[in-house]
C-alpha cells in the first residue's frame, strides 16, 4: 500500500509540491467521545432495534478463548465489521466472509466489533430481511457469545472541533487521526486514501467524504472552497486501523 | 431511404410471403425504366409477416427427436409478428400472483415456427439473410432438415446469414426455433425478460423478413459528428464476397429539413472486409441536435461497384444528429453545453401487449408524455429498447440512458455470461450508436461481482464509440472508465432523494460534486394505494391485475371497500407533493447532473409498486395535471428556499428565490415577482425582485424577500407564488397559526387526560366528555410517519407499513384546522409526534377522522384520531404527543384548538359506541 502511494506521488510529479506532500497524522482522539447511549442485551440486537438507521455501532462482549486459532463466526454482518480483541485488530468481515481466526492468547478477553451499515438490500433472497448491523448468533469455537454492550457511534453529524486530541495514540483501537498541511495554491484536488481501511474524512471541520479499501475508487474529491491558504487541518475517522499514518493528494481520481 | 422498389415489395397485399407475380412484373417494369440498374443489383426483401406453422415444445425435445429429419410440417399455426400469449398458448394460469400482474398463459420453452418459402431464382449470387427485428432470447433456423444458424442477442435484431444454406429457385421449409428460456445464468429481474414488467414472451416482433443483397455491401455505417467544423466522419465496413478485387464509388446523400447534399467518393475493395472512413463537410446550413432543436438527418450510402464478373449496388441508411456528448465537471455536456437530466426510469412496463412496442406510434406517445411532464431524459433500467424508441427520442429531443440486461450478481465470474455481455455491448453500440438520443450507456443496474470485468466492458465500450458517455454500473462500485455515475450515494454522502421535508433549505449539491457528473438514482418511489378501477383495463392484455382483486377482496372483508377510491386519492395526493419536493431539491442542486424518478408510471412487479403519477399504461391517474407538474419540472423552474412550512402569526416568512434555467437561452431582463394569496385567492402581499438577466445552464440566486405574518389573525393556509416573466410560475403552500396559548383546558363537562384511568371512566359514566390524548409511547400500534411507504410494502416489508393518511376534512372536528382530505406539510409535526392505533377490532362503522392507510396486502383499519360513544359518555381519542416541544409545533396546537372547540360545542355527538375492552386494547398496561 505504501508503495502505491509513492507511485501515485510519482504520477503527479508535475503538480505543485504541496499537493504531493505526505501529510503526517500527528494526533489521535478516542471513539469514546462519540459514544451514544449504550444498550445492554443478552443477545445481539440489529441497528433497527436500537433506533439506528445508518452509520456505525460498537458491539462489545466478554469472550473466553480456549484454543489457539479460535474461530469467531457471525451469523449476519450488515455490512462491514472490524474485529478487535481487547485492543488488537483481528481483521475485517463482511456478510460474504463471516468467519475470522482470532490471533490471541487463551483466556478471557473483550471482543469489540465495530460495524458499519452501508445501505439497504434492494434485491435478492435477503430482501425481506432488512435488519442491519449484527444479528443472529456470534460464536467463538462454536460457543455462543452472549451479554452484549451495544453502543451507537455518532460519527456522521460530528462537530470536529468538539473532539479532544492527544499527541500520542494510546492503543490501536479505531479512532480519529488528525494532521496538518499547508497549501500555497488553493485549487480542487483529490485526497488519496489508498492504504487506509474504512472511514470518513473532514478538512477544516467540513465533512468531505468516506473511503473503503474494497472500493476501486480510492480518492475523495476536495473542492477548493474548503481549503485555506497556508495551514489546514485534516481529520480521518478510521475504523479498521491499517496502521496507516500518512495521507496525500493527487491531481486525478485514484482507482485501484 | 428505401428505394421505390423496396417500398413496393414491403407493401405486398396481405403481407404474404409469396412473391406475387403481379408485383414482380410491376417491379421489373420499374427496373426497365432505370437502365443503369440491373435486376441483380438491388436489395430485395420478402416480408415474412403473416401466418406461420407452429408447435410448442415444452419438453424441449424437438431438437433431440427424429422429427426434423423428416421435415415434418408443424401442426398448429400462429400469426407473426406476435407472441404466444396472443394465441392463448401455454399454461392457463389459475393463480393470483400477489407480487406482480398475473400472466394469463405462461410459456417458457422452445417454440417452433415454420414456413415454406420459395427463394426467388433472381437471388442467385446474392447474400441472403433472415431478419427478426426483436425476439428473445435464442433464435435458431432449420433449413429443411438441418439447423444452420443460431443468434442469441437480447437487445438488437437477429440477422441470420442463410446464403450458404438456401438455393435460389428452390422452395425450402424454414423452421425457426425461438427459445425464451434464460440462455445464461443472468439475474431474473432484468427488464429485458422479467415476468415483473414486460413478460418473458416467446415470439417474434417488428420486421420479419428475408433479405437478399448484392455480395458487395455496406455491413455497417457509423456516423461521427464533428460540430466544430460541421462535418461528419463516416465509418463503413464493406464486405466483399466476390473473391475479386472490386472498384466503384460510394455516393453519400444527406437529407434533412431544408437540407440536401451529395458526395461521391471512389471505392476499391481488395479484401473480403474493408473499412472505409470519409469525412464529409456538411456546410453552414447543417443544424445541431439537442432537446430543444431535435434536428435529425438521414444519410444514405449508395455503393456501386463492379469487377470483371459483374456490377453490384447496395444502399445503407442511418439516422444521425449533429451532436457531441462530453463529460463536464458536474454535468453531461451536449454540444459543449451542460444539460440537467430530468428523467424517469423506464422498466419495460408494457402490460397492454406484454412486450415493448416496436412501432413508432406508441413510443412517440411516450416521448410526448415525457415532454408534457417537463422531462428530457429516460433511463432504460437493465434493458435496451428497440429502434422505434430511439427514432422517436431523436425526433422529440429526449436523452436516453440504455443498459444491457445486467443486474446484481451478473458480474460474478462466469465466462459464458461474460462473453454474452461482451457481444451484447458491441451489438447495442453498433445497432443504435448513430442515434443522437443515445447519450448515455451503462452496463446494467446495481451490479456486484468482479469489477475488473465491469471496467473491461466500460473501457472497451469507450474505445469503440465516443458518441456516448459510459458508466460501469448504477449505484455500486465506481470504475476508472466511468464518465458519469448514477447513484444513491457518492463517497461524499447521499445523493438520493426519496422524500421531501417541510422546508426547502437543502439540496444535494455538495454530495454530487465528485470527479464525474452524478445523476440521482431512482428518486421518489412513494407508494400510492392501488386504484382498483384499473382492473378492467387488462381485459385484452396478456396479463391481469389479479393481485388487485386479492387486495380489493381483503379491503372488502375488512369493511372498508367504499374507502378504496379515497385511499387512492389521498395517498396519491401525498405522492404528488413528495415528488414536487423531491424534484425541486434536485433542481436546487446545481452540481447534480440530474435525476431519474422512479417513476412517472407505475411498476407492476417486485411486489407491485404503484408509485407513478401515471398507471402502467402511461395513462394519467388524475392526481396532478401535467401543467401543474411542469411548475416543478421543466427546463426553467422558479425555486424558493424557505425555512419551514408552518408559522406562528408573529413570525416572518423569508424566502430565497432561485431560477433553475437549463432552457434554450438566457433570460434577459427577467421580471421576477412574488405574491402571497389566501385560500380565497386574494393577494395579501406582493413585491418585485430586482430586475436582472438570468444566465443559462445553471441555478441562479435571484434575490430574497420576506413578509410579516402578523396580519394573519386566524389559522390560514397561504400560497407563496413566484414568477419569472409571467410564463414561469411556481408556488408553495405555508400555514400560519395564532400562538394558541391556552390548550386542553378541562372543564366540568370536558376532561382532558393522557390516561384512561378511573377519573376518565367516571367522567364517561356521567355522560360527559373525555378527550384522551395518550402519550405515543403508551399506545400500542404502529409508528406514525408523514411519508407514504417506500416503493411497496410487499417487497420492502419495513415498518410501519402505511401509505399516507385519509383526513375526514368535512368533519366538524376540523372546523378550526385547515386541511384537505390528504395530509400536507402542515401535518408534519402532528404525524411525527403521534402513534397509529390499530382499529381493526373496533366496530365496523367506526371511522377515524384521522385515518391511516394500511398497506394494501394487509388492509386493516388504522387511525390516530377518532370519536365514539362509551356508555352515555362521549370520547375523543387523539394519539398525538401533546407535551414534547410544543413551543415549536404550531399545527399541533391549532389542531388541539379545533378539537377543543368541537368537543365543547353542540356538534360533538359521536354516533358509534365502543366498549371498554377496545379502548384498553390499544393502551399499554
Amino acid at each position: 500500500m505504501r508503495r502505491r502511494i509513492f507511485l501515485m506521488t510519482g504520477l503527479v510529479f508535475s503538480c505543485i509540491f504541496i499537493y504531493a506532500q505526505q501529510i503526517k497524522m500527528s494526533a489521535t482522539a478516542g471513539l469514546d467521545q462519540i459514544y451514544g447511549s449504550t444498550v445492554i442485551s443478552e443477545n445481539l440486537l440489529p441497528f433497527n432495534e436500537i433506533d439506528v438507521e445508518f452509520g456505525y455501532v460498537l458491539y462489545e462482549a466478554q469472550i473466553s478463548v480456549e484454543s489457539e486459532d479460535a474461530v469467531l463466526e457471525l451469523e449476519n454482518v450488515r455490512d462491514f465489521a472490524a474485529v478487535y480483541v481487547d485492543t488488537i485488530v483481528q481483521g475485517s468481515i463482511t456478510n460474504d466472509e463471516r468467519k475470522i481466526t482470532l490471533n490471541t492468547a487463551q483466556g478471557k478477553h473483550l471482543l469489540r466489533i465495530y460495524v458499519e451499515n452501508i445501505g439497504r438490500i434492494t434485491y435478492g433472497p435477503e430482501i425481506l430481511d432488512n435488519s442491519k448491523g449484527l444479528f443472529g448468533r456470534v460464536t467463538v469455537d462454536g460457543e455462543e457469545v452472549v451479554g452484549w454492550k451495544i453502543t451507537p457511534l455518532k460519527v456522521r453529524d460530528l462537530q470536529i472541533e468538539d473532539l479532544k486530541f492527544h499527541s500520542k495514540k494510546s492503543n490501536a483501537l479505531p479512532g480519529f487521526h488528525k494532521g496538518f498541511f499547508n497549501v500555497s495554491d488553493v485549487k480542487d484536488t483529490y485526497l488519496n486514501m489508498a492504504g487506509w481501511g474504512m472511514g470518513e474524512v473532514w478538512i477544516n471541520g467540513q465533512y468531505i467524504g468516506s473511503y473503503w479499501e474494497k472500493e476501486k475508487l480510492q480518492s475523495i474529491q476536495v473542492v477548493a472552497d474548503i481549503l485555506r491558504k497556508d495551514k489546514n487541518e485534516i481529520v480521518i475517522f478510521e475504523l479498521k486501523n491499517n496502521s496507516q499514518n500518512t495521507v496525500g493528494f493527487a491531481d486525478e481520481p485514484v482507482f485501484n | 431511404m428505401p428505394t421505390h422498389k423496396e417500398k413496393l415489395l414491403k407493401n405486398l397485399p396481405g403481407k404474404k410471403m409469396k412473391f406475387t407475380r403481379r408485383c414482380l412484373k410491376f417491379a421489373l417494369t420499374i427496373l426497365l425504366l432505370l437502365p443503369l440498374l440491373k435486376a441483380t443489383s438491388q436489395t430485395q426483401e420478402i416480408d415474412l409477416s403473416g401466418k406461420w406453422g407452429f408447435q410448442t415444445d415444452v419438453m424441449d425435445f424437438r431438437r433431440g427427436s427424429l422429427s426434423p429429419r423428416y421435415n415434418h410440417k408443424l401442426q398448429d399455426s400462429i400469426i407473426l409478428p406476435g407472441i404466444t400469449d396472443d394465441f392463448k398458448i401455454g399454461y392457463k394460469n389459475p393463480y393470483k400472483y400477489i407480487d406482480r400482474l398475473t400472466r394469463k398463459y405462461e410459456y417458457m420453452a422452445p417454440a417452433w415456427y415454420q414456413r415454406d418459402i420459395e427463394i426467388p431464382k433472381e437471388w442467385k449470387g446474392k447474400r441472403i439473410f433472415m431478419y427478426f427485428e426483436r425476439t428473445h432470447w435464442l433464435s435458431s433456423i432449420f433449413v429443411d432438415t438441418k439447423e444452420v444458424s443460431k443468434v442469441d442477442y437480447i437487445s438488437v435484431p437477429h440477422n441470420h446469414d442463410l446464403t450458404a444454406f438456401v438455393t435460389p429457385g428452390t422452395k425450402h421449409r424454414i423452421t425457426v426455433g425461438i427459445d425464451n428460456r434464460y440462455q445464461y445464468n443472468t439475474h431474473k429481474w432484468n427488464h429485458a425478460h422479467t415476468e415483473f414488467t414486460q413478460i418473458n414472451w416467446n415470439g417474434i416482433l417488428g420486421e420479419i423478413k428475408l433479405v437478399a443483397i448484392d455480395p458487395v455491401y455496406v455491413d455497417d455505417l457509423q456516423v461521427y459528428p464533428n460540430i466544430a467544423d460541421k462535418s461528419i466522419k463516416v465509418k463503413m465496413q464493406v464486405r466483399n464476397y466476390t473473391k475479386k478485387n472490386i472498384t466503384g464509388n460510394a455516393s453519400f446523400t444527406v437529407n434533412g429539413k431544408k437540407y440536401n447534399m451529395v458526395k461521391k467518393i471512389p471505392v476499391s475493395v481488395n479484401d473480403s472486409l474493408v473499412t472505409i472512413e470519409e469525412v464529409i463537410q456538411l456546410g453552414r446550413d447543417i443544424k445541431l441536435w439537442d432537446e430543444f432543436n431535435p434536428n435529425v438527418y438521414n444519410i444514405t450510402c449508395q455503393l456501386k461497384t463492379s469487377s470483371e464478373k459483374g456490377s453490384y449496388t447496395h444502399e445503407k441508411s442511418a439516422t444521425f444528429g449533429m451532436r457531441e456528448v462530453k463529460q463536464g465537471k458536474n454535468h453531461v455536456l451536449i454540444n459543449n453545453r451542460p444539460v440537467h437530466l430530468r428523467g424517469t426510469v423506464e422498466n419495460a412496463v408494457f402490460p397492454k401487449t406484454g412486450y415493448a412496442p416496436v412501432d413508432d406510434a406508441e413510443w412517440e406517445r411516450i416521448m410526448l408524455i415525457l415532454k408534457k411532464y417537463g422531462m428530457n431524459h429516460l433511463r432504460f433500467h437493465s434493458w435496451c429498447p428497440p429502434k422505434a424508441a430511439f427514432r422517436m427520442a431523436d425526433k422529440h429531443g429526449i436523452y436516453f440512458e440504455v443498459e444491457m440486461p445486467m443486474w446484481g450478481k451478473d458480474a460474478e465470474v462466469d465466462e459464458d455470461r461474460y462473453n454474452f455481455f461482451r457481444r451484447e455491448m458491441r451489438g447495442i453500440l453498433k445497432e443504435y450508436g448513430n442515434h443522437p438520443s443515445f447519450v448515455l450507456y451503462c452496463n446494467g443496474n446495481e451490479i456486484t461481482g468482479n469489477f475488473d470485468f465491469i471496467e473491461e466492458l466500460t473501457s472497451n465500450a469507450r474505445d469503440l464509440d465516443n458518441r456516448h458517455l459510459f458508466s460501469g454500473s448504477t449505484a455500486r462500485t465506481r470504475v476508472k472508465s466511468d464518465q458519469y455515475y448514477v447513484s444513491q450515494q457518492t463517497n461524499k454522502g447521499p445523493v438520493k432523494v426519496y422524500e421531501g421535508l417541510p422546508h426547502t433549505k437543502w439540496d444535494r449539491s455538495t454530495e454530487s460534486d465528485v470527479d464525474v457528473p452524478v445523476i440521482s438514482h431512482e428518486s421518489g418511489q412513494r407508494c400510492i394505494y392501488p386504484n382498483f378501477e384499473e382492473i378492467k383495463k387488462y381485459a385484452n392484455s396478456p396479463v391481469e391485475a389479479r393481485n388487485f382483486e386479492v387486495f380489493r377482496d381483503m379491503l372488502k372483508e375488512n369493511g372498508m371497500l367504499d374507502q378504496a377510491p379515497d385511499f387512492f386519492k389521498a395517498s396519491g395526493a401525498l405522492t404528488v407533493l413528495e415528488y414536487k419536493a423531491v424534484i425541486e431539491a434536485l433542481l436546487r442542486s446545481s452540481k447534480s447532473a440530474g435525476f431519474q424518478l422512479l417513476s412517472l408510471n407505475d411498476f407492476p412487479g417486485q411486489g407491485y409498486a404503484p408509485v407513478g403519477l401515471l398507471d402502467p399504461f402511461w395513462d394519467s391517474k388524475g392526481l396532478v395535471t401535467p401543467e401543474k407538474f411542469r411548475e416543478s419540472c421543466a427546463p426553467t423552474v422558479a425555486l424558493l428556499r424557505y425555512a419551514k412550512s408552518s408559522y406562528f402569526n408573529d413570525e416572518t416568512f423569508a424566502g430565497d428565490a432561485e431560477v433553475y434555467n437549463f432552457g434554450p437561452k438566457a433570460i434577459e431582463n427577467a421580471k421576477i415577482k412574488w405574491w402571497v394569496t389566501n385560500e380565497a385567492g386574494k393577494t395579501l402581499q406582493n413585491g418585485n425582485l430586482r430586475k436582472r438577466s438570468i444566465g443559462r445552464d445553471d441555478v441562479f440566486p435571484v434575490g430574497n424577500f420576506s413578509f410579516n405574518l402578523k396580519g394573519v389573525t386566524s389559522a390560514q393556509k397561504l400560497t407563496v407564488h413566484l414568477s419569472v416573466n409571467e410564463a414561469i410560475k411556481n408556488s408553495w403552500d405555508i400555514w400560519v397559526y395564532p400562538r394558541n396559548e391556552n390548550l386542553m383546558k378541562s372543564t366540568a363537562e370536558v376532561l382532558y387526560t393522557s390516561m384512561y384511568d378511573d377519573k376518565a371512566k367516571q367522567q364517561l359514566a356521567q355522560g360527559k366528555t373525555v378527550v384522551l390524548c395518550p402519550q405515543p409511547e403508551n399506545v400500542k400500534g404502529r409508528t406514525s410517519t408523514f411519508h407514504n411507504h417506500f416503493w411497496n410494502p410487499i417487497m420492502f416489508a419495513w415498518k410501519p407499513m402505511t401509505i399516507g393518511a385519509l383526513i375526514k376534512n368535512d368533519h366538524p372536528v376540523f372546523d378550526q384546522f385547515i386541511t384537505s382530505y390528504h395530509t400536507d406539510w402542515q401535518w408534519w409535526d402532528i404525524l411525527n409526534n403521534a402513534r397509529v392505533i390499530e382499529m381493526q377490532n373496533a366496530p365496523k362503522d367506526l371511522r377515524p377522522f384521522i385515518q391511516i392507510i394500511d398497506s394494501y396486502d394487509n388492509n386493516e383499519k388504522l387511525g390516530i384520531g377518532f370519536e365514539a360513544k362509551v356508555g352515555q359518555g362521549k370520547l375523543l381519542v387523539l394519539a398525538v404527543d401533546t407535551q414534547k416541544d410544543m413551543a415549536n409545533r404550531p399545527a399541533t396546537r391549532q389542531l388541539l384548538v379545533s378539537v377543543d372547540n368541537y368537543v365543547k360545542s353542540g356538534k360533538f355527538n359521536p354516533k358509534v359506541a365502543v366498549e371498554e375492552p377496545f379502548i384498553q386494547s390499544f393502551l399499554m398496561k
